[in-house]
């Protein structure tokens, strides 16, 4: 028998019933409409008289309920994840914005671990121009993000090249490495919740990496030449030379013995700690 | 249906807060294999990762997942199976499971358990998908009996019917999760023995025990939250006699435990499943018996 495809559309609607459970979990009225006059609500969402009598059988509660159920796993993911921005947010207003998040775009991703990203994903503009939200917290969510994302990146720890570092040959980089520059100096935040301290504004270019042994997220802080240089090492996978001038170009200044001296360090630092792997 | 060829006994749902010390051999001569959510390691390295790969070596696997939506619409994603694909051949479980139910439509993802309704055409439907999941799986599968509490839509056979309907259609097996059929019976006043007399024992290729809690005054849920009731026990002997070794796990997802006393939980369990399998085997040598003396 031949397989058949398993990607290929074949029905093109879900049944009446299952679409409407679908809309009582993302549009933010269904509560106060099922409150209100649930058959009403239900022949609104295009239901007829017996799937209508079949949902509410068990009375509007119970449909209240799954959107419960639904929202409150979703929720408990993000706050998970990024646990002080979620609670610097507040809780009425992270019910507020994920209620947003759900009717207007809502999870994609078949990873629970993704819904965090995509909620801070939608919600950033949004806070960028609300006047209630603190002008880091954005910033705040990402970072807070990136921990995990490093953390569980799928790569990382890849063997050295056994190749030594050479100018003219781009460099092999642990494939868990991010590079993520903050307005703000969150890494000196407690690590706590409740806790309510503003972060202080400073300009926080850090690189951040996946240890080989703990598998915990490490983080360094790089100067504005180390932020440029690794920034074409890493995301433009240049070679080591061009790298070097390109980033003491975008910074004015002249490729000389001390900034040589500065990188070789950089580099050998890097090295120690798995996250260059020799020239490529 | 043939029951495919995998481990039986008692296991254990494998969750992160007990990785580090199932890998280091918590639960050596404790299960007799693990059950995991392929999402949870999919697309993932790093601790959880590594830790799975020498848990891997200690244990068999049995892959239970969440997301396929068996009862959504649309195309399934083809990254997702392809990894999923790729992940049951490294854990080398003989079969991958999901749930009786939607969990998304139009590309949005609820990441619950919703229940379709108990009709011809969902079943078809439903049928439908399972057997395109399990031709690019390339591995058979099997649906599980969710705890719904409201229905999904007006259905023309009870729950047992429909289930029974999707298994033969899509040829699949039945992961019977005993836990959700008394769930089911409480909270819609329903008879659990009726529920179990109609669902294709000779399809059971694995058994979910469990525990709930109530929620609202009239409502319980299904939150893995609590040890399996007595109830759930004598469900699971009456189903483990009719259909002999299957794989019987355990699970927890909420107010986890120490590890100790979910082993504690287990050791109650497996006292309950081979009771089950011993009076399965005395039934089997009684019909034998019966059926020499009617010759």
């Amino acid at each position: 028998m031949r397989p058949v495809d398993a990607t290929a559309e074949t029905v093109p609607e879900a049944a009446p019933g299952v679409l409407a459970l679908f809309r009582i979990c993302v549009d933010p009225d269904a509560p106060a409409r099922l409150a209100a006059d649930a058959d009403r609500y239900l022949a609104d969402l295009g239901l007829g008289p017996s799937d209508r009598a079949a949902l509410l059988a068990t009375g509007p509660r119970r449909l209240v309920t799954y959107r419960r159920l639904v929202h409150n796993r979703l929720r408990n993911a993000t706050r998970g994840l990024m646990p002080r921005t979620v609670a610097r947010r507040g809780d009425a207003a992270f019910g507020a914005d994920f209620d947003g998040f759900m009717a207007e775009r809502g999870p994609k991703s078949p990873y629970l671990r993704d819904v965090p990203g995509e909620f801070l994903a939608w919600v950033a503009p949004r806070w960028a121009d609300a006047p209630d939200v603190p002008p880091y917290l954005a910033q705040l969510g990402r970072y807070e993000l990136l921990d995990y994302e490093v953390a569980n990146e799928p790569s990382g720890g890849e063997p050295h090249t056994g190749r030594p570092l050479a100018l003219d040959r781009p460099l092999r980089v642990d494939g868990s490495v991010r590079l993520a520059r903050f307005d703000y100096g969150f890494h000196r935040l407690p690590r706590n919740p409740k806790d309510r301290t503003v972060p202080e504004q400073a300009d926080t270019p850090l690189l951040v990496y996946r240890d080989r042994t703990a598998y915990k997220a490490r983080y360094l802080l790089l100067s504005s030449f180390g932020w440029e240089l690794m920034r074409r090492i890493v995301e433009d996978g240049s070679a080591v030379e061009p790298a070097l001038r390109e980033a003491c170009a975008a910074l004015g200044r002249p490729l000389d013995d001390h900034h040589l001296a500065v990188a070789a360090e950089l580099f050998a630092d890097l090295e120690g700690r798995g996250v260059l792997l020799g020239a490529r | 249906m043939e029951r495919p060829h995998g481990p039986t006994g008692v296991g254990l749902g494998l969750r992160s807060r007990y990785l580090e010390r199932v890998a280091e051999g918590a639960l050596e001569g404790v299960v007799d294999f693990l059950e995991i959510s392929p999402e949870n390691f999919m697309h993932r390295g790093g601790r959880s990762h590594a830790l799975l790969e020498r848990i891997a070596d200690r244990h068999p696997i049995l892959s239970h997942g969440l997301m396929l939506s068996l009862g959504g619409t649309g195309p399934f994603d083809p990254a997702y199976l392809d990894t999923l694909r790729d992940f049951l051949s490294r854990t080398g479980s003989p079969w991958h499971s999901d749930h009786l139910c939607f969990s998304g439509l139009e590309g949005t993802l609820l990441h619950d358990l919703l229940p379709v309704p108990f009709s011809t055409a969902s079943a078809r439907h439903v049928a439908e998908r399972v057997m395109r999941v399990r031709d690019h799986l390339g591995r058979p599968m099997a649906v599980e009996n969710i705890s719904w509490y409201a229905h999904g839509g007006a259905s023309d056979r009870d729950e047992a019917e429909f289930i029974a309907e999707v298994c033969g259609r899509a040829d699949c097996g039945l992961l019977l999760d005993v836990n959700n059929c008394w769930v089911n019976a409480k909270n819609h006043g329903t008879d659990v023995m009726d529920f179990l007399s109609k669902v294709p024992l000779d399809r059971v290729i694995q058994i979910h025990v469990a525990g709930h809690e109530r929620y609202d005054d009239d409502l319980y849920v299904d939150t893995h939250g609590a040890r399996a009731e007595p109830r759930v026990h004598e469900l699971l002997a009456w189903v483990v006699e009719r259909t002999g070794p299957v794989p019987v796990l355990l699970e927890r997802d909420n107010n986890l435990p120490p590890l100790e006393e979910l082993v504690d939980e287990l050791a109650g369990i497996r006292a309950t499943y081979e009771a089950a399998i011993a009076r399965h085997r005395q039934r089997s040598i009684h019909t034998e018996h019966t059926s020499h003396a009617t010759r």
